[in-house]
């Protein structure tokens, strides 16, 4: 352990001595990983292929509180940009405006950071596709309805907390039979199916009108399909609990079927599938 | 949400900046501030959202609500019994073509409880406890009113006159 410390250290040593001589190249601007630079290289008619796409992207900084919020035009060249809006505003944010705000992990539809409503619709920016046509602008907005933190950051905290509410995680009482685990039958398995791949990216739950209300006390359908996920879970033994715990006027039955929720889910599962499946548990 | 307060705070801010120094700004510039800050706001701020509420620290759960099946479960499954059978109820008559004082009688209470159940749900959907709590209370007892005077005005016209149904009839060929 000494030893790796000491070599560490001495690594660092050697980096810190080696800056000065690299200081000259970091003058050049922060590019994305030299991919423009090779299409410019490959295509010496330059501009006149360019495909350049305007970006509508909603600016407002908390720094600044009584200006308005805004919308500011970004223009790319789609030749050099990724497939994915998600690719548009990381080279956004890289070469032209660092102060640009938005959540983004994974990059590929699984942690539910990045989602935003693009062209009037909730989706997560890196499974949706820049539409090719280069003569519409497109529209980046946050999720609608919410708290905004900065630009494209909306802020969560009652929907985490009412994630929270629903005790989402396995409650028993009793030991498992062989003292092991927890098990389950095939056709139980089966039922959680199209539930428990939901991500809480909130686009359902933001783009329901009854949410947008009542978000106080209706659940959205999110924490509902994750309701019904702890609600069928053949290993749970707290059924009766859920259920009470839903059964008033507000946490439930706020639902009226409008199935924007569905509509707009970027993974694809049914959520209003999901509640009217609780309500039809909860009806006598 | 916010977005929406938002003009109207910062029209606040620009009305108490032209009102706190008067003597120093031309009457020009003064009402420059009043109109611009009238344009960059909206005017249409009927009934805003309050500010974010957040009940306990981020790391508590949202307060689960007291259980009620009379408002919840008993409720849901009451409305939805009495929508599905208002359909053969207003089909009947007409697909039997005889005219039932009882069935007629049904179709009328029913219709009124359905109507009742409706708009209690609206004014559950759009004036929350919360934010208006003496607006909720006492629309609900005007609908409660309304109700009751809709359901003396049926049992009148049900006792006194042609009944729902016929009166329906009457209109269709008049």
């Amino acid at each position: 352990m000494a030893a790796l410390r000491s070599s560490s250290s001495r690594l660092l040593a050697a980096a810190a001595a080696a800056r000065p001589a690299f200081k000259p190249q970091a003058v050049f601007a922060r590019s994305m990983a030299s991919v423009g630079d090779a299409t410019v290289n490959a295509n010496p008619k330059g501009a006149s292929d360019s495909r350049m796409k305007s970006f509508q992207i909603y600016r407002w900084n908390p720094d600044a509180p009584t200006e308005k919020p805004r919308m500011q035009t970004y223009t790319l060249d789609l030749n050099k940009t990724g497939p994915m809006v998600l690719d548009a505003l990381v080279r956004i944010k890289n070469e032209i405006d660092p102060t640009l705000t938005f959540r983004r992990s994974c990059r590929e539809g699984i942690c539910g950071s990045c989602a935003m409503n693009i062209n009037g619709t909730n989706t997560l920016a890196c499974l949706c596709r820049i539409p090719t046509e280069t003569d519409k602008e497109m529209k980046i907005y946050p999720l609608p309805h919410t708290y905004v933190v900065k630009d494209l950051v909306p802020d969560l905290t009652q929907f985490y907390k009412q994630y929270k509410s629903i005790k989402p995680y396995l409650q028993r009482d009793t030991p498992a039979p062989d003292g092991k685990e927890y098990r389950q039958s095939k056709a139980d398995r089966k039922k959680l199916d199209g539930l428990y791949e939901c991500i809480l990216c909130a686009c359902c739950s933001t783009s329901c009108p009854s949410y947008w209300w009542n978000s106080e006390e209706y659940l959205g359908p999110a924490i509902l399909l994750q309701s019904y996920r702890w609600l069928i879970d053949s290993r749970d033994e707290r059924k009766s609990e859920r259920k009470a715990a839903l059964d008033n006027s507000m946490s439930l039955y706020r639902c009226h079927t409008i199935l924007n929720c569905t509509r707009t889910c970027p993974k694809g599962l049914n959520p209003g599938l999901a509640i009217a499946e609780i309500k039809k548990e909860m009806a006598f | 949400m916010a977005s929406i307060i938002r003009p109207a705070l910062l029209r606040q801010t620009a009305m108490a900046a032209a009102a706190a120094r008067p003597a120093m700004r031309s009457a020009f510039v003064r009402d420059a501030v009043r109109v611009s800050a009238f344009h960059a706001s909206s005017r249409k701020n009927l009934l805003p959202p309050g500010p974010q509420v957040i009940q306990g620290t981020v790391n508590d759960p949202a307060p689960v609500p007291p259980t009620s099946p009379s408002h919840g479960s008993y409720h849901w499954t009451f409305d939805r019994l009495i929508a599905g059978s208002l359909i053969p109820l207003a089909v009947a008559p007409f697909a039997a073509g005889s005219l039932n004082p009882v069935m007629d009688a049904t179709l009328c209470s029913l219709l009124v409880i359905h109507s009742h159940t409706g708009f209690q749900n609206i004014l559950i959907d759009y004036v929350p406890t919360g934010r208006y709590p003496k607006a909720r209370k006492s629309l609900m007892w005007a609908l409660n009113g309304a109700t009751v005077l809709v359901a003396i005005g049926l049992y009148e016209f049900e006792t006194n006159d042609v009944g729902v149904t016929e009166a329906i009839k009457r209109v269709w060929k008049a």
